[in-house]
């Protein structure tokens, strides 16, 4: 029953945050804030973790091909499947979900603790709009250019690792790269990439801004917020993936 | 003037509020005391929307706040300065742009318009020169005045003080107060001050409500309150050695 009065809330949160608008003038300023902060503060941690990837899948794969039949430019192949298709999108989110999922619910839940949200409320602002809306459009434009990101440095990542390794050579590396590649896979990987977005920063929102109490609660609500939008990242992903790959 | 009518609200079966009915005055300075827990900052709360009461009204200068649509309240609203416990200024903007907040949002103003404004209103509370601060650079005596300057930055007909004494130096405290009492009389504003500070009921109590459990028990000013036979209220107010001295030279 819990679980159905989150979700209930959750979405009645979503229709006021949507329904009356901040004045645009104070969203376009906060929009560009948000996207310095949660999309350019990610991209350290993108960069690392992605070239890391698709340094291992490189290996992994070429590790467990023993059969002479397997082309080497499988391993190519599978990097790049690997990383478009759930690295760059799944993973990362999961990652940003850790990282830009706890910075917002500790954040606005602080602001509600220390009656700052009251007093947006006070002046007349729809708190809730002001507070939320601009994370939610910046985490949905920005987030998709993080995934093109993670996409090359994965590549990239694998390709340095078969010419430092030897383990494929870097011709079959490329050859397996541009194998068969589909467009609508990009596609595919910047629909989840919006959609995780917009969970990332919606469901840790929720969780801050309904905060009761003193820093304890801020702490549980920004672990909640995390585990929560892990979870419904993954539901999505598979919603997602039997919608258009199926 | 802001009128409660039959003020009452409960939270989880348990009832916060009983059927308060009080007037607030126009350019005086309404102090809500009462101990801790006993529903003063819900009535307060319930009087600028925060909280919907689940009976009565607040009509504001005759115009039923509890009964309006989102969009007239804001009307309302933008009438309404309120200072909060611990000043509650936006963490992520200067003193000058926690200033400006309001008047961006609901004022026509150019930038220089606005700036007059912001350097106005700092010098009302004593603060020019700290235009950017943050809020984490000053102290919370400053944070204080400053959540002042942001109220009134609107020219509030109406101004809500939550506790706005606690945590400081006695000094500063009657500084705060002089300062809401000024403010109240210079610009005719309808004040509510929730507080359970007797220095402060004493420095600017033009009108003082006592709460008792929920209900309004005992109406009057800083002058008869020294004179109160209300057990309750005489529990509250007498508690301190000082404030029984004081009785006792009355």
């Amino acid at each position: 029953m819990k679980i159905l009065q989150n979700i209930g809330e959750y979405f009645i949160l979503m229709g006021r945050t949507f329904s009356q608008p901040t004045k645009a003038s104070l969203i376009r300023k906060q929009i560009s804030f948000e996207m310095n902060s949660l999309g350019l503060g990610s991209m350290g941690i993108i960069t690392i973790i992605s070239a890391f990837m698709g340094a291992v899948i490189t290996l992994q794969t070429a590790s467990n091909i023993d059969s002479a039949l397997i082309p080497d430019y499988t391993v190519g192949f599978t990097a790049r499947q690997s990383m478009i298709l759930e690295f760059s999108t799944t993973i990362i989110a999961l990652i940003l979900a850790g990282k830009v999922g706890s910075n917002i619910a500790s954040e606005i839940g602080m602001m509600r603790v220390t009656e700052q949200i009251d007093a947006l409320e006070i002046m007349g602002v729809n708190s809730a709009s002001y507070l939320i809306v601009p994370k939610i459009i910046a985490a949905v434009i920005i987030n998709p250019f993080l995934a093109i990101w993670s996409m090359f440095i994965g590549i990239s990542g694998g390709y340095l690792i078969a010419e430092f390794s030897g383990v494929v050579t870097t011709d079959a590396f490329i050859e397996g790269v541009q194998l068969d590649f589909k467009m609508f896979s990009i596609y595919y990987a910047l629909i989840k990439t919006a959609v995780f977005a917009f969970i990332i920063t919606s469901i840790p929102a929720f969780y801050g801004y309904n905060v009761k109490g003193g820093a304890l609660e801020v702490g549980v609500a920004s672990t909640k917020g995390v585990v929560k939008s892990s979870i419904v990242i993954l539901i999505a992903n598979y919603v997602i993936t039997q919608l258009l790959l199926i | 003037m802001i009128e409660l009518k039959n003020i009452s609200k409960s939270f989880n079966g348990k009832q916060i509020l009983h059927g308060i009915d009080v007037v607030y005055e126009k350019g005086k300075t309404n102090l809500i005391i009462g101990a801790s827990g006993s529903g003063k900052s819900v009535l307060t709360k319930c009087t600028v929307g925060l909280i919907e009461p689940d009976e009565g009204q607040v009509l504001y200068d005759g115009k039923d706040f509890t009964a309006m649509k989102l969009d007239d309240r804001k009307e309302v609203r933008k009438e309404i300065g309120m200072l909060f416990q611990g000043g509650a200024l936006f963490d992520s903007l200067s003193v000058e742009e926690n200033i400006k907040f309001p008047l961006r949002m609901h004022a026509s103003m150019t930038e220089k318009e606005m700036q007059d404004r912001v350097n106005f209103c700092l010098s009302k509370v004593n603060m020019s020169g700290i235009n950017d601060r943050f809020p984490a650079e000053i102290s919370g005596g400053m944070q204080k005045r400053v959540g002042i300057a942001r109220a009134i930055s609107l020219n509030p007909s109406y101004l809500f003080c939550d506790e706005p004494n606690s945590g400081l130096d006695p000094s500063t405290s009657i500084l705060i107060d002089n300062l809401i009492k000024e403010l109240t009389e210079e610009f005719q504003i309808t004040t509510v001050v929730v507080t359970h500070d007797m220095n402060s009921v004493m420095e600017i109590g033009d009108h003082v409500i006592f709460i008792h459990k929920g209900h309004k028990h005992w109406e009057g000013t800083k002058d008869t309150i020294l004179k109160t036979t209300n057990k309750e209220l005489s529990d509250l107010v007498f508690a301190s050695d000082l404030m029984k001295k004081v009785r006792n030279l009355t």
